[in-house]
């Protein structure tokens, strides 16, 4: 079986700072980490490797040249190798944009895949739609929230359990599929050192837009459909009121007096 | 130069100072202030004083001097030794004292150095030096300090403050007078090595500045400190030898020695530090390793394998004996999250704990010497957890902590049916050719007086934390008579009582073993020169009973 697992590359940080003048985000001195649903996914794709067995696990994602640092890391992580899609025309690309590329990625390097697992969305811009685009692009089923993920006892489908308002679904689709997780192992892997050397011996292949073949005007900020036209901060809520005082029992006494003002306390 | 003038502080107003007065409303008002990490009781004492700058610690200091009233100094309370601990007089809290001063270039060492006061926590530093973001220099009214702050900025490296005590909510100053170490003091050195100034407020109110590099014994070993008022006083350092391991047992002494270097790790007994010039590095990226073995002994193998390969740097090199893998699994058993890692294999008896240099993105990493000693001891790389980006980095400083809290809530859940039971630490290092020694007579001591143990820590330093957890008080005897002889047998090899926890006002009696009668002399002649009155700490390092 080949398992295709898309990653992304997002800053180490929940909460970013938004140059002011620019709009644009601050990354001097952030550092850049695996998006921790991606690392769910690799998740996912190992434990069916190991319940399968003579399963290939590619690593694929779409970013500048520094976007291989997360395939070393999801190779550490157990996928066998990785490919990058990298390329200038690639930049400014949408949610769609970066599905098309994407998925033409895939058709192009693993047109043999069985299994699209992908994180539910990624920490930074939390749109959840790369996963479910690709799918549509590819033509597969998609089956998204996923929290387990088994190939059944034929080794034809894969049968999912996903998340829902009110408690869970278990879903079945054949193969080729696409699935999106919203979670994985209770506790994070840890790889070993060896696993961490090994991976920077295994292959990144490189793909540009011009091995693609894909006309220009689909592909970064021309081939989306929507732009960013400012990013911000959400406005700070003021509805939280910090007791300041040199000593804690001053801070206490005025915490105490509030809720008693507010008949929270007799 | 032997000689240094002290200077009178800025005028405050004694009566301005915030001071709570009578130990019950202490009790029940500021019940943090009663005791330390420690969780030693307070004697009762009678003033709390919360100076806000130097000038009212200076009037608080006066007054008490004139007063005769004992002052025990406290910052950010987390000694684990009781050296913040009351027990008579007033305690002086200096948090108020917690502003970064300066940052700056140092063209002649060629370092950063950051100036701070006493009360800037290892914890605040580091989240400052990361985002290169510094409130108080960024609204001082000193144009300097902002290009100097300005040019910190610019500078495309990022930079850190190498002393990492466990408890990095440790203030600066504190951990300079306790000469602080950590984990990563296998490679950078403790506290000591980083200080490159301070400022040391006297029992008379008056202060010294002190750079390094400027004051140093003469060669018959004396110095003469010099008032505003003209009077002087002088007294001879220490002539003993300092044990060839990590020491935080007594004053540091060394034919010629810099006087900065007397006040590093006194505990306060000599003066009260309030400002603290340090030396910052490059931050470089790293990898933590948790290499998994079959048993202790290996992993004393290991270490002294890893110490001899002169082609490995590593920052630190940790342990955790089998019983210590145990308790985590026991933790993992009942709930796999609360460890925050995966199961640790069935196969590990021991683990040793690394840390060390790593560009993730090197194309074709060298780690053949990592690897060839490692094998070279049986054990596989393969057999390991690693983890380098922030996250894991932070994730496995957790794992690496936890044993110590784990210890502590068993013993606290025991305590509250036995409530005389406490936990037995050892604090003790030895040169590196009595590990293996060391570490046999810890094991056989306390396996053959059936005593629940659990052993971590610093080997890289041969300073193993043995924790005896007594489950009876009769465990809880056994095992003073026990933690009495590993102390006796480390000062035989040459070892240090206290290795970096300090004295305190706990392990004063171990300080017996370590000096004799008349070294210790030696050391209360010092302190009697700069605290003539005997005010300062009562109690700490040695009993003041004697002190001429």
């Amino acid at each position: 079986m080949k398992i295709v697992v898309c990653v992304k590359q997002v800053p180490e940080v929940t909460n970013v700072q938004v140059d002011p003048v620019t709009g644009t985000l601050k990354r001097e001195g952030v550092k850049s980490i695996l998006n921790p649903f991606c690392e769910y996914a690799l998740d996912h794709a190992v434990r069916i490797a190991q319940a399968l067995g003579n399963t290939e696990i590619i690593a694929i994602t779409m970013g500048p040249p520094q976007a291989r640092d997360v395939l070393l890391r999801s190779m550490e992580l157990g996928a066998d190798r990785s490919i990058l899609v990298t390329d200038r025309k690639f930049a400014g690309a949408d949610t769609w944009a970066t599905a098309f590329t994407l998925a033409s990625a895939i058709r192009f390097a693993i047109p043999d895949f069985d299994l699209v697992i992908v994180g539910k969305q990624a920490i930074d811009g939390d749109t959840a739609q790369v996963g479910p685009e690709i799918a549509e692009i590819l033509g597969l089923p998609q089956i998204t929230y996923g929290i387990e993920v088994v190939v059944t006892s034929s080794g034809r489908h894969i049968r999912v359990k996903r998340e829902v308002e009110r408690g869970y679904e278990v879903i079945q689709a054949a193969f080729p599929v696409l699935v999106t997780v919203s979670k994985g192992e209770v506790v994070r892997r840890a790889p070993s050192f060896q696993d961490v050397l090994d991976a920077r011996k295994k292959p990144v292949h490189i793909i540009t837009a011009a091995e693609l073949q894909i006309p220009e005007e689909e592909l970064g900020l021309k081939g989306s459909f929507t732009q960013v036209v400012k990013v911000f901060p959400p406005t700070e809520k003021k509805s939280t009121r910090i007791v300041e005082s040199p000593e804690s029992a001053d801070a206490a006494h005025e915490i105490m007096a509030f809720l008693q003002e507010r008949h929270f306390l007799p | 130069m032997h000689e240094i003038q002290s200077k009178p502080a800025p005028q405050a107003e004694f009566s301005r100072v915030k001071c709570i007065q009578g130990f019950e409303t202490i009790q029940s008002e500021y019940p943090v202030y009663l005791s330390d990490e420690s969780k030693l009781s307070p004697k009762p004492f009678d003033y709390l004083f919360f100076p806000k700058n130097e000038a009212e610690l200076a009037a608080v200091l006066q007054e008490m001097s004139r007063q005769n009233i004992k002052v025990t100094i406290a910052a950010a309370r987390t000694g684990l030794v009781g050296g913040s601990v009351p027990q008579e007089g007033a305690l002086v809290s200096l948090e108020h004292l917690d502003q970064v001063e300066a940052i700056f270039y140092d063209r002649s060492s060629g370092e950063w150095r950051v100036q701070a006061q006493t009360s800037v926590t290892l914890k605040g530093l580091d989240a400052m030096l990361r985002s290169k973001h510094f409130p108080d220099l960024e609204k001082s009214e000193d144009l300097l300090v902002r290009q100097n702050l300005e040019a910190f900025k610019q500078d495309p490296n990022s930079y850190f403050y190498p002393p990492d005590p466990t408890e990095m909510s440790a203030s600066l100053g504190g951990s300079v007078v306790t000469n602080a170490s950590g984990a990563r003091t296998y490679r950078y050195g403790p506290t000591r090595a980083w200080v490159r100034g301070i400022r040391v407020f006297l029992a008379n109110g008056e202060y010294l500045d002190i750079p390094r590099g400027k004051y140093f014994a003469s060669p018959a070993g004396e110095f003469v400190i010099y008032r505003s008022s003209g009077e002087a006083s002088s007294f001879f350092i220490p002539n003993y030898s300092m044990p060839k391991t990590k020491s935080t047992a007594g004053f540091f002494a060394a034919p010629q020695m810099d006087l900065i270097d007397l006040f590093i790790g006194s505990e306060g007994v000599l003066g009260v530090v309030t400002r603290v010039e340090v030396a910052l590095i490059p931050r470089e990226d790293k990898v933590s390793i948790v290499l998994f073995l079959e048993s202790d002994e290996q992993a004393i193998r290991l270490t002294e394998a890893l110490r001899a390969d002169k082609r490995l740097q590593l920052d630190f090199l940790e342990f955790y004996s089998g019983n210590a893998l145990d308790l985590l699994r026991n933790l993992q058993t009942s709930e796999p999250s609360t460890v925050g890692m995966p199961a640790i294999p069935g196969n590990a008896h021991s683990a040793i704990f690394i840390e060390m240099s790593f560009d993730p993105r090197a194309e074709s990493p060298d780690y053949q010497a990592l690897d060839e000693t490692v094998t070279s001891c049986g054990a596989s790389l393969a057999n390991s957890w690693a983890g380098y980006e922030t996250r894991e980095l932070d994730r496995f400083k957790v794992f690496r902590h936890m044993i110590p809290e784990t210890i502590n809530s068993i013993l606290a859940e025991r305590k509250k049916q036995i409530p005389g039971l406490h936990k037995l630490g050892t604090d003790m290092a030895v040169p590196d050719e009595y590990l293996m020694e060391i570490w046999e007579l810890y094991r056989s001591q306390c396996e053959a007086l059936q005593l629940e143990w659990i052993a971590f820590g610093h080997i890289g330093n041969n300073h193993i934390h043995v924790n005896i957890l007594p489950k009876t008080m009769e465990d809880l005897k056994k095992g003073m008579e026990l933690y009495g002889l590993f102390a006796q047998k480390v000062v035989e090899m040459g070892g240090a009582v206290s290795a970096e926890h300090g004295i305190g006002k706990i392990k004063s009696k171990f300080l017996k073993l370590m000096f004799s009668p008349a070294q210790i002399d030696q050391m209360k002649t010092v302190k009697d020169a700069m605290d003539p009155q005997g005010i300062l700490n009562p109690n700490d390092i040695f009993s003041l009973e004697g002190s001429r």
